[in-house]
Parts: C-alpha cells; sequence; structure tokens
C-alpha cells in the first residue's frame, strides 16, 4: 500500500516536472502561428544580426516578422505618430532615453503583465536576472517596473591608435582625464595630428557625447536629488571647463563633428583617441574603412575624479500596447527569442551585442572580440541616469546641445552657458510638475 | 560693318564659355557623387580628394541588396502618376485662369499657390491620420493624391502664364472657323503652350520623385520610396558614404533621363510662325 | 469688334508694373466663351485639391488651436483635448527661438533669393541667346542634375565637400593659392600685399567650412543656390519663350547693348515668372527642413537654425504637435502676406 503510495506520488511530481520542463518555443507559438508581428529596425549591425537570425525563428513559430528600417533620426516620430493614432506596430523599439516618456504615455506593456496575460508563451529559461543589472535597469526599466529586455547595447569606450602612443612613448593608454589632458595630449598634437577627437555635433550627439561625458566623472549632474539645475556646482563646472581646456588639443571644426567624423579621424590616422561608442568596433576593424586596424586599442574611458562613468546608450524592446492579444503575445515570443540565451552566441557572432551575463562567460568569445571585455567593465560601472529618461528629456536635450555648442564655440562661457541651461531646464521641469509634487522625481 | 561682327564674334566666344560655366556649375557636385560612389570606401575619406582611381561597383552592389531596384520601380509609379494626372488637371485650369474671366479668379488663382505653402511638418499627422483610417497606409496611390497638392499649382501657375502669351488672334481664328473652347485648349493652347508645360511636367516630376517626409511616414517597407531608401543608411551613427552616394545617383538617373526625354519640347514654338 | 491688343513695348519708355498693382484683365473676353467653358475647365482640378488638401489644413488649424503632445494620446482618448484659444500662438511671441529663427530666415532668404534669380537669369539669357545649339542642349539638361538630386542627399554631399580635412573645396583653395605663389615672383611688391591680405582673411588652407558658424550658414547658402538656381533659369527661360520674336528681332536691330534689350523688352515678359519664382522660394525657404538637417543639423551653436528647422524639432522631438502647427499657420500667413506683396510690385498680365 505505501509503496503504491510512494509510487503514486513519484509519478506526480515526475509528470509535473515533465509539464514544467516541456516549454519549447514551437509549442507555446503554436496558438499565434500566421499572426503578424510588425516593428522598426535601424540600420545597424545589431539588428542586421537579428534579420540574419529571423528565417529561423519564422520557420520555427509560424509568426511573421515584419521589419522596415529607418533612420535613427526618423524612428522616434515614425513611432510616436503610429502610437498616437492607433497603427499598426507591435513591438516598439525603446531608446534609452524614451522609456520615460514611453511608459509615462501607456504605449508599452510591462512585463509583469504579460506574464499574468499569458502564463504560457514564457519561457521558464528566459531568466530576466541574467541580464547584466545595469543594462536592465537603465534600458529596460522605469519606476521600479520592467518593460522590456534590453536590446542592442552600447556603452562608451576609448579606442585608441597604439602606434601614434608608442611613438609619443606611451605603451599603454591614459587612465584618468588629468593623464591624458596633462601627459598625453600634449605629446601627441602635433604636425597636424591631434591627440583626442570628440564628437559633438549639435543634437543628441553634443548633449550625450560631449556634454555628459564631462559631468559624471567629476562627480556633476544634470539634476540635483530634487530636480533642480545642479551644473552650478563646482564638480560639474569643473568638468565643463576640463573640456574647454580639451579643445586645444582636438582638430579645428571640432563642434560639428558627428560620431562618423570622430570615427573617421581615429581611422584615417589623424587623431590618436576618441571616447566612442563600442558599436564602432565593427566599423574600426574592418580594411574597408579603416587604416589602423592592426594598431587599434581598445579600453574603458578614462576615470576623473570621481571614478569610471562611461557613457550608456542602447535600445530595448517592448511590446506595445495598441496591439491585439494574438499580437501581443506573438510580439513577446519575438522579444524572448531575441534576446534569449539560446541565440545570445549567434547573436554576437553575427554582429550583435548581448545583454545577458551568460553570453560572455565564454573565453573565445571575449578573446574573439577585444572591445567586450572593456564594455563589461563599463557597464559594471555605469550610471543608468547618465541621461535623464522622463519624458522632459526631448525639450532638455535641445537646450543642452544648443548652448553646450555655444560654449564650445566660446559664443559664451562656461558659466554662463551653464546659468542658461539651469534656468531653463527648470522652467521646463517647473511646467511638467516636478517641483510642487505632481509628478514623481523619477529619471 | 566689321566692327558688328567683331563684336559678334566676340560675344559668341563669351556665351560659350559662359555655357561652359553652366555646365560645370551644374554637373561638378554631381559628377562628385558619382565618383565617390565608385570610389572605394576608404578613398572617399582620405586626406586628398583623388581624381584618378580604381572604379569599383561594390557600393552599387550593395546598394541593390537594399532593395533600391524595388524602390525605384515604386517612386517610377508615383512620380509618373501624379505627373500626369497633375497634368490632366492642372492644364485646363491653367487654360481658364488664362483666357476666361470671371468673378473671383484671382482669388482662385492666387488659392492655388498657397496650397504649396503650409510647411508638410504640421500636415504629415492629418494625412497619416486620414490614410489610416481609409487603409491606404503603404499603399502608394496615397502619395500621388497628396503630391497633387503640390504639383498641381505649379501646373497651373506656370501654364496660365505661357497661355496667356499665346496671340488672341489665334483663339478667334479658331472660333470663327468653328471650334469649341475645348477644341481651341486642345489643339491651339496645348501645342504652343509645350515649353510651359514641359517645364512644369519636368518639375512635377522632381518634386515627387524627391519628396522625403510623406513617403518616410505614409509608406511601408516593401513599397518604399527610392529617396527614402537612400536615406534610410544614415543609422544615426554610421555614414556609409560610398552606397550613400551609389544610391543617390540611382535615384538622380531616372529623372536626368525623364528630362531628357521631355525637354525637347521646351524649344521655342517655331510652330506659332507654322499656325499663322 | 474684338479690340487688339496693344503692341507691347514698341514705345521707348521703360516699362512700369501697373501702378495699382492689380490684376487688370487685358480686355474683355466675349461672353460666349465665359459660361460654357470655365466650370469644366476649373472643376477637376478645384474639386481634387479640395478633396485632398482641405482636410489637413483645418486638421491643423484645429491642432493649433488645442494642446496636443502625441505622448498624451491616451489621455486625450479618455479626457478630451484641452482647447487654447490662441495660447499657443501667444506663446510664440514669448518665445526668443522662434523669433531668432525667423529672423535667421529671413537674413537667408534676403541673401539667397536675389543671388538664385540673378544667376538664373543670366543662366536663362545664355540659353534663349541663338548659337551653340548642342551645347545649349546639354546645358538645359544638365540644369536639371541639381533638382534631380535628393534633398537629403544634396546635404551629405555638401558635408563630403565641403569637409575641412578631405573636401575637395579646401583643396581647390589650396590648389589656387600654390597657384598663386608659383606665379608670385612675376607679382613681386604686389603679392606680398595680396598675400598678407589673402592670409588675413584665411588664416589657413584648411577652411573650417562647417564648424565656424558664419561659414556654415555660407555653405547652406551654396548648396541652396547650386540646387534652385537652376529651377529660376527654368522658369525664365520659359518665360523668355513668350517674348513674340519679331519685337525680339526688331529690338536687337535697334541696340546693341544687351541689356537695354533685356530691360525694355524680355523683362516685362518674365514678371510673371518671378513673380511665381519669388512666391514659391519664398515659402520653400520658410519650408526648409532637409539640407539643412542633414549637413548641420542647425548648428554649430544656432547658426544654421532655420525655421522649419525649428519647427520640426518642436513637432516631432518635443512631439508638441499644437505648437508646432501654430508655427507653420503663422508662417502660412507670412508666406500670404509676403506673396500679395510681391504680386502687388511684381506682377503684371503679358
Amino acid at each position: 500500500m505505501r509503496r503504491f503510495f510512494c509510487n503514486f506520488i513519484f509519478l506526480l511530481l515526475s509528470a509535473s516536472t515533465q509539464f514544467a520542463g516541456a516549454w519549447s518555443l514551437e509549442e507555446a507559438a503554436k496558438p499565434y502561428s500566421g499572426t503578424e508581428v510588425s516593428m522598426i529596425f535601424l540600420d545597424r549591425p545589431g539588428y542586421n544580426a537579428i534579420i540574419k537570425l529571423l528565417p529561423d525563428f519564422e520557420k520555427r513559430t509560424g509568426i511573421k516578422i515584419k521589419y522596415q528600417i529607418v533612420p535613427y533620426e526618423n524612428t522616434r516620430e515614425k513611432e510616436e505618430l503610429d502610437f498616437s493614432s492607433n497603427g499598426e506596430l507591435t513591438v516598439a523599439l525603446v531608446d534609452l532615453v524614451w522609456i520615460g516618456e514611453f511608459a509615462e504615455a501607456g504605449w508599452i506593456v510591462p512585463f509583469e503583465e504579460i506574464k499574468k496575460k499569458y502564463p504560457d508563451i514564457i519561457d521558464p529559461n528566459f531568466d530576466i536576472n541574467d541580464f547584466i543589472p545595469l543594462i536592465l535597469n537603465a534600458f529596460g526599466t522605469w519606476q521600479g517596473k520592467v518593460y522590456g529586455p534590453p536590446f542592442d547595447n552600447y556603452s562608451g569606450l576609448l579606442y585608441y591608435n597604439k602606434d601614434m602612443l608608442k611613438e609619443a612613448g606611451f605603451d599603454k593608454p591614459p587612465e584618468t582625464w588629468d593623464e591624458l589632458i596633462n601627459t598625453y595630449a600634449p605629446k601627441l598634437t602635433k604636425n597636424s595630428k591631434y591627440a583626442f577627437a570628440l564628437q559633438s555635433r549639435r543634437g543628441e550627439t553634443q548633449s550625450c557625447d560631449s556634454f555628459m561625458r564631462f559631468l559624471w566623472p567629476w562627480g556633476g549632474s544634470l539634476l540635483d536629488a530634487k530636480f533642480h539645475s545642479n551644473l552650478g556646482n563646482p564638480k560639474s563646472q569643473e568638468g565643463l571647463n576640463f573640456r574647454q581646456s580639451l579643445e586645444k588639443y582636438m582638430p579645428p571644426g571640432i563642434v560639428d563633428y558627428d560620431h562618423s567624423d570622430a570615427v573617421n579621424a581615429l581611422a584615417q590616422g589623424n587623431v590618436a583617441m576618441i571616447t566612442e561608442w563600442s558599436a564602432f568596433y565593427s566599423t574600426l576593424v574592418d580594411p574597408k574603412n579603416s587604416k589602423i586596424v592592426d594598431k587599434l586599442g581598445v579600453a574603458p574611458e578614462p576615470k576623473g575624479p570621481d571614478g569610471r562613468k562611461p557613457a550608456l546608450g542602447g535600445f530595448s524592446l517592448a511590446v506595445a500596447s495598441q496591439a491585439n492579444d494574438k499580437q501581443k503575445a506573438a510580439a513577446w515570443l519575438f522579444i524572448q527569442w531575441a534576446t534569449g540565451k539560446e541565440i545570445g552566441k549567434q547573436y554576437v557572432e553575427a554582429g550583435g551585442i548581448s545583454g545577458r551575463q551568460s553570453t560572455y562567460k565564454d573565453p573565445a568569445l571575449l578573446a574573439k572580440y577585444p572591445f567586450i571585455q572593456p564594455m563589461l567593465d563599463s557597464w559594471q560601472q555605469g550610471v543608468p541616469e547618465y541621461r535623464p529618461r522622463f519624458s522632459e528629456w526631448s525639450k532638455l536635450t535641445d537646450i543642452i546641445a544648443e548652448w553646450g555648442t555655444k560654449m564650445m564655440l566660446n559664443q559664451v562661457s562656461v558659466k554662463q552657458g551653464s546659468d542658461e541651461i539651469g534656468t531653463r531646464t527648470e522652467a521646463v521641469l517647473k511646467d511638467a510638475g516636478y517641483y510642487d509634487g505632481k509628478k514623481p522625481l523619477a529619471q | 560693318m566689321a566692327a558688328i561682327r567683331i563684336s559678334k564674334r566676340r560675344f559668341g566666344i563669351a556665351h560659350f564659355i559662359g555655357l561652359l560655366l553652366i555646365l560645370f556649375f551644374c554637373i561638378f557636385p554631381f559628377y562628385w557623387m558619382v565618383s565617390s560612389s565608385l570610389k572605394d570606401p576608404q578613398l572617399i575619406l582620405s586626406q586628398k580628394p583623388t581624381l584618378t582611381f580604381q572604379p569599383t561597383l561594390e557600393n552599387y552592389q550593395d546598394a541593390f541588396q537594399r532593395n533600391v531596384g524595388g524602390s525605384l520601380g515604386i517612386s517610377l509609379f508615383v512620380a509618373l502618376t501624379t505627373t500626369a494626372l497633375s497634368l490632366l488637371l492642372g492644364t485646363p485650369a491653367a487654360y481658364a485662369l488664362a483666357r476666361f474671366d470671371f468673378r473671383g479668379k484671382r482669388d482662385i488663382w492666387f488659392w492655388f499657390i498657397t496650397n504649396r505653402m503650409v510647411s508638410p511638418i504640421v500636415l504629415a499627422l492629418p494625412f497619416f491620420l486620414l490614410a489610416s483610417n481609409f487603409h491606404l497606409i503603404g499603399n502608394p496611390i496615397v502619395l500621388v493624391f497628396i503630391y497633387l497638392t503640390f504639383n498641381v499649382p505649379i501646373v497651373v501657375w506656370i501654364c496660365s502664364d505661357q497661355f496667356r502669351g499665346i496671340p488672341k488672334e489665334l483663339d478667334e481664328a479658331a472660333t470663327l472657323e468653328g471650334y469649341n473652347s475645348f477644341s481651341i485648349f486642345w489643339r491651339v493652347a496645348l501645342p504652343l503652350g509645350a515649353p510651359g508645360i514641359a517645364v512644369s511636367a519636368i518639375f512635377c516630376f522632381i518634386f515627387s520623385w524627391n519628396e522625403l517626409l510623406y513617403a518616410l511616414i505614409l509608406m511601408r517597407r516593401e513599397t518604399q520610396t527610392a529617396p527614402v531608401v537612400a536615406t534610410s543608411f544614415m543609422s544615426g551613427y554610421q555614414v556609409p558614404w560610398g552606397q550613400i552616394m551609389a544610391t543617390g545617383t540611382l535615384v538622380a538617373l531616372p529623372v536626368i533621363i525623364f528630362s531628357l526625354i521631355v525637354s525637347r519640347q521646351m524649344v521655342r514654338g517655331l510652330t506659332m510662325g507654322a499656325i499663322k | 469688334m474684338i479690340e487688339q491688343r496693344p503692341p507691347a513695348n514698341t514705345s521707348t519708355d521703360p516699362v512700369k508694373p501697373s501702378r495699382k498693382g492689380k490684376l487688370m484683365p487685358i480686355r474683355a473676353v466675349p461672353r460666349k466663351t465665359y459660361s460654357s467653358g470655365v466650370i469644366f475647365f476649373l472643376a477637376p482640378a478645384v474639386i481634387v485639391l479640395l478633396a485632398v488638401g482641405i482636410f489637413p489644413l483645418l486638421f491643423a488649424v484645429w491642432n493649433s488651436m488645442h494642446e496636443f503632445i502625441l505622448s498624451r494620446a491616451r489621455i486625450y482618448a479618455a479626457h478630451g483635448q484641452p482647447f487654447l484659444w490662441f495660447q499657443n500662438y501667444l506663446g510664440l511671441v514669448n518665445d526668443a527661438g522662434f523669433r531668432e529663427s525667423l529672423f535667421r530666415t529671413f537674413v537667408f532668404l534676403l541673401i539667397n533669393l536675389p543671388i538664385q534669380l540673378v544667376l538664373g537669369l543670366l543662366i536663362a539669357l545664355l540659353l534663349h541667346k541663338v548659337g551653340h545649339e548642342w551645347l545649349k542642349n546639354i546645358c538645359r539638361v544638365s540644369l536639371v542634375i541639381p533638382l534631380a538630386t535628393t534633398l537629403a542627399v544634396v546635404g551629405l554631399m555638401g558635408r563630403l565637400m565641403f569637409n575641412s580635412s578631405f573636401g575637395v573645396v579646401n583643396y581647390a583653395v589650396a590648389t589656387v593659392i600654390s597657384l598663386f605663389h608659383s606665379i608670385g615672383p612675376l607679382l613681386q611688391g604686389h603679392f606680398q600685399v595680396l598675400h598678407g591680405f589673402w592670409r588675413h582673411v584665411v588664416p589657413s588652407n584648411m577652411i573650417d567650412w562647417l564648424g565656424n558658424p558664419n561659414l556654415a550658414f555660407a555653405t547652406v547658402s551654396i548648396m541652396d543656390c547650386w540646387q534652385w538656381t537652376p529651377f529660376c533659369a527654368l522658369v525664365l527661360l520659359s518665360s523668355l519663350t513668350l517674348v513674340p520674336p519679331e519685337i525680339e528681332e526688331a529690338a536687337k536691330l535697334e541696340t546693341d547693348r544687351w541689356w537695354q534689350v533685356l530691360w525694355r523688352v524680355q523683362l516685362p515678359f518674365m514678371l510673371p515668372g518671378i513673380t511665381a519664382i519669388l512666391i514659391l522660394r519664398t515659402a520653400d525657404i520658410l519650408k526648409m527642413f532637409d539640407v539643412v538637417y542633414t549637413m548641420t543639423q542647425g548648428g554649430p551653436g544656432n547658426a544654421t537654425d532655420l525655421i522649419s528647422v525649428y519647427v520640426q524639432r518642436v513637432g516631432f522631438r518635443q512631439v508638441d504637435q499644437g505648437v508646432a502647427s501654430a508655427q507653420a499657420i503663422v508662417l502660412l500667413i507670412i508666406t500670404i502676406i509676403l506673396s500679395r506683396i510681391y504680386i502687388r510690385y511684381f506682377y503684371r498680365e503679358i
């Protein structure tokens, strides 16, 4: 009797574990076969990598993926137009700085809701904690809720020309910004070659790459805890003044340099060091585009007095609220697959960047792509609020872009420019209701 | 006599040089675009612009891989259709404004051109809503109609002046022979107005071909027009110069061919004398 | 009896546009052609334009009087859009950025429009003049090339050509300078003066076209002129074909000076074309966006922040379609006012 009972329990238990271990993509996708999922992609390696792997997904699930490739500058407007007028997008591509806006507007669905509504499609192996914490927090989370996993993420890295450094007597890159400007720069700036190039063109490039980069490592920031301007703080001023003094070691017309110009300056051997996004690694090692393929060195960004606070950029994928039920489930299946453990390694090999810790446990992968280690190191130390992600960022970025470039052109002094930015920023935030409690202080 | 002949010859040379300058002015940047499209991407960004180099077709190969060919077809369809429709609608209207007199004529004439004055930036959302209500997103027909709003005014404006320049005696002669106004329009005005019609056709084609904002917002991947594909390379981080220049060249070519075909009409009507 | 059209310009008085500045019908048209033709000729165009164009325009006006921030779409769906009367418009008065941008755009207009018009006129004259037929044909077709290039690509071409390190423009400048150096010894003393002057204006061979605010403005102007001068030339060319050949011949026999022929005989026929160009170019410059965006994004600083770049920023980056619509309507009104002024002073029915 007892034996029978034990066997019965054992059978019951094994049956239930069979159930739990039986999740497969094909099974979960069966009810949604034939559904169309539509989204926007950019013309960048991370997306081209997923496009290469798409046929496999479509075969296994029967879900059709429709994507459009749109220039980055137009992505937000296309998505916003679509979402605000009941369009057809079912997956939202969310830039780090749009998540506050999209979440507040109710355009994207939190992960918890998806879990509750469609328990069957959740892959038990998905393991959301496998994502690098900073990445998941910065890219996919808003006000404590996770909306979607990170996808196509970057860190700022220091790229340098080993030969130029060696000629000037250096066998390793600078550890700190102080070193860079005092020791390295003077020796590297001569004969029409320059030590550094900082992409500073008016636009997001100026506000994110140029302006913010010289606040955080000095202990400064755009906003203080109460969301008032922190630019007047001596630490912020120190950083911004540092940027001004770096200008003499940079090529003329630097204020107009965009990403491609800075990368190209390094690639053509005109400049010794740049701090650019990790995604540019592939350009710099491509003999078609770069003259310094075998001389390229990669390191994390230099430290400031307050430590290493590298630039943070990238996207996440979320399910769009406007999709119908079937589409929502199909969309989540796609997102889950694209950022899943299964294809992590394949994705990196195809040119993408995975946000998972498990993908990078493979030493062979790390050896093959020298930029991964510095990038992982940077992700351990970054600041999620590198750029505030609330919906007012779109207004603030334009203010910073305008006055940041004016500062660099010496049309206003650093103090004047900072005061201007401060006043205008506070006006925007006041209007939005951050100072009288109408809006929670989330960034 | 000799003095006039000499000054005429000097003028001839000045004329020649002037024309050459025009040619250079128009063509040089275009030449630069074409030559960049044939260069190795590395070479485009090198310190000294090189005038001689090994041409390579890889930029074009890359461009065709991105469905540039299909988009050229869509653009062609849209541009030709909207040009034809604009001429169909615009030339009679231009004739009416040129020949007839009626109350409100001046206002209608001005109203045509105001259609072209509003910035597409704020019309994009309304058009998007309209199109999505009619389930026309992704259908090139919607572009054909939207482009009419800025093409018909051009046709009306240029052709009405052209028609006004046709001597009325020809009209009278035709009326006396028993033709009604439509026949006069068809047989007299259109042939003699050929230069203006040709110019406005070229403009319609060009403006429709190059339009970017509406095409970006209202079309889907399968039905993207050529300029949209040409600019989709701008990922925000990279500028693949070689491919962009190659696509730019491909996008410009059909327009040039179209103008070649149509520009024969632009020579001043020797027919004017013939009809007289 | 049908009146004869007063023969044009056989007098030697300079032609003035009609004093009253109004459109005056040259002569009465027999009633017969009035009733039957007009409706059928005009109706198709008017109906189509109304059908396609009126809804978006009204919608934009409606937007301009309401609050319409795209990211609040769901709130609007639930509670409706706040009606703001003319608040959006009044806000523009305080908006220094809008005013500065508008001012900058007018400066751009005042500099570039005359250049394009005059150059276009010269080109049209050269193409109209008899002689060198084959070269003229090639030129006529090549005029289309600048127009044929996609605006965004024009901006990128500008970036490529005016790049201070590897742009072809600076290369050409450097070549000219080295040529100058090589003939320097022939000029001796004069050379020193000229050289000193040149170096004062252009400190180095690497002219910073895109990084220097003033030069960036100039560069955008150059690209705009490159693209639109042919437009002016083509419109003026088709206007020139309207001049009755006998009158032209007669005038040419009377005087050897081409500018007198131009002023007295050809220009009056070109006035409608000139007015069309003025109105269209004004409207276009107020809408000008793509070229600036791909070339400089409005920078460096504010140097090339033309008004439509500003409006796009408001409408699509700050996604405030309400304010952007108000701005666009204001621009529309400005364009209409300017157009009426052009018509009053330049237009004359031929």
